[in-house]
């Protein structure tokens, strides 16, 4: 009778040190929220010292960075004016639309609040539906080829404190009407970079200056950069700019619906290689354009965003270089150097429109 | 057979003994228990425990009141428009973190109140009183890593504080 009263009392025991082991012990089971009294977190030391601050690469309300993008750009009818070459007649056709996809990514490498060093590849194309076969140069018939950009980029966000910053972009492009399996060699390559220092004095605030060489002008040059990206206290109005590459003026909808009014610089040096071994002369189509538009940006689901823009290509310039070897000429609009183009082509302006799905950054 | 039965018990006694030892030290993974700042400085945190997983809840706002309507900030911009009034102080921006050794919690999510948006995340202790917060998109290399403090609380006396 005593040991069974041992062995219940022992029992007993055991199922109290296993109700009281944490399999049952919850910390905490319900929020308390209301009873919890917050005053006691408002004069509060760190149990050390503090996190070092460092400048974000992003404000408040700025619309979210892409990490992959698929993108297709069409550009409706409009017309092409070719000069002649040498002893060549000039050409005038009709391309009944230009299209081609455009796909991307910006991976980070390192992303902590200290530094951001992102690497990424780039690929657009560029078909010329409706080309005559019955062209009388080489630099028109190349536009029955697809131009391509094949590319690499890079870009590191430096912070030097809590404010300031600098930020560096690189890239190096193979751009021309080359095929994939007949390569251009990498003597060829574009290089493209910017450097530019900024400010971030709040949250909803950031500006910078720079200087970038770039082909946004359809040939090499050197400019200044202004970076100023703002929103407003309520989060509905903004800007986004890094002119003069682009500007937009932002109107926020939520942070998952916004609409952007505004322009975008964009060119490249076409190096004209399909059957090189054909060629006389080594050309270039040095094509730089300004897009006027209207763009929309919207979340389908969690990161996956889609971007429509529509609006009007503007021709910047649509010129033809003689380039032995891919060497440069570096013009300073024309300050510098007036060496003449050997072809001063133009084209007409058409509406376009470009669709994009994009897996944004957190 | 009371003998057999007596030894049972002392043998359960034991294991489970040793049970709770084992799971009711610090080393469980307890130790993320506590109030943390961003390095942003725009909040504090308190970590908690609930049942095995780690929860974290705003527990201080720089900014506490909307700077347009004055009342205090609530979850604005989250897509589920039910949780739009919801007041962002209390609000449990970590969730579900389970311990998995080596001074890393992993399998939880960080949510930001700025774009309404929730990312994986996991957390790693770099010493007791810092972490390393990284929030990424399905893999971890999408992603970015901030770094929170621990704070003290000031014990004043006679507060009456709040439940744990």
């Amino acid at each position: 009778m005593r040991n069974m009263k041992n062995v219940r009392t022992l029992s007993a025991l055991a199922i109290l040190l296993f109700l009281g082991s944490p399999l049952y012990s919850q910390t905490d089971t319900t929020d308390y929220e209301d009873e919890e009294d917050y005053s006691m977190y408002d004069d509060i030391d760190f149990a050390d010292e503090a996190a070092k601050r460092y400048a974000s690469p992003k404000i408040i309300g700025i619309s979210p960075s892409k990490l992959i993008y698929l993108g297709y750009d069409y550009q409706g009818p409009y017309e092409m004016q070719f000069d002649g070459l040498d002893n060549t007649a000039g050409d005038t056709f009709t391309a009944n639309s230009t299209t081609g996809i455009r796909l991307g990514c910006s991976i980070p490498v390192i992303s902590r609040n200290s530094i951001v060093w992102q690497m990424g590849f780039n690929y657009w194309e560029t078909h010329f539906n409706g080309t005559p076969s019955n062209l009388n140069n080489e630099a028109s018939q190349s536009h029955q080829n697809t131009f391509r950009t094949t590319g690499i980029n890079t870009t590191l966000f430096k912070p030097l404190g809590e404010e300031q910053f600098i930020l560096f972009q690189g890239s190096a492009d193979l751009n021309g009407d080359y095929t994939f399996s007949d390569l251009m060699p990498l003597k060829y390559l574009k290089y493209s970079a910017a450097a530019l220092w900024g400010k971030r004095p709040n949250d909803r605030t950031q500006w910078g200056i720079g200087l970038a060489r770039t082909y946004r002008v359809g040939e090499l040059n050197y400019i200044p950069i202004v970076m100023y990206n703002w929103t407003d206290v309520e989060n509905k109005w903004g800007t986004e700019i890094l002119f003069p590459a682009r500007a937009n003026v932002r109107r926020t909808i939520n942070p998952r619906n916004m609409v952007f009014a505004g322009f975008e610089l964009q060119g490249q040096s076409y190096r004209l290689y399909n059957d090189v071994n054909l060629r006389s002369q080594d050309l270039e189509i040095r094509r730089g354009e300004i897009r006027l538009r209207m763009e929309y940006q919207f979340s389908i689901k969690d990161f996956l965003w889609i971007s429509a823009q529509a609006g009007y290509r503007i021709n910047y310039r649509y010129t033809t270089d003689y380039l032995p070897d891919g060497k440069e000429i570096y013009r300073a609009f024309g300050l510098l150097k007036d060496d003449p183009y050997v072809m001063d082509n133009n084209i007409t302006n058409p509406w376009y429109m470009n669709v994009s799905l994009n897996l944004v950054s957190p | 057979m009371m003998k057999k039965a007596t030894i049972l018990s002392l043998f359960s006694i034991l294991i489970l003994g040793i049970y709770s030892f084992t799971f009711q030290t610090k080393d469980g993974g307890d130790r993320l228990i506590g109030v943390w700042e961003p390095s942003n400085g725009r909040a504090r945190v308190k970590i908690n425990k609930i049942g095995s997983k780690y929860f974290g809840k705003i527990v201080w706002l720089k900014e506490p009141k909307d700077p347009v309507s004055g009342k205090p900030k609530t979850d604005k911009n989250n897509p589920d428009e039910s949780m739009r009034n919801v007041p962002l102080r209390g609000y449990r921006m970590l969730k579900d973190f389970i311990y998995k050794g080596d001074d890393v919690w992993e399998e939880g999510t960080i949510y930001d109140p700025l774009n309404g948006s929730t990312y994986n995340c996991t957390i790693k202790m770099t010493n007791k009183n810092t972490l390393d917060i990284r929030g990424y998109i399905g893999v971890s290399a999408l992603g970015r890593t901030d770094v929170w403090k621990r704070l003290k609380i000031k014990k004043k006396k006679g507060r009456k504080r709040g439940r744990k």
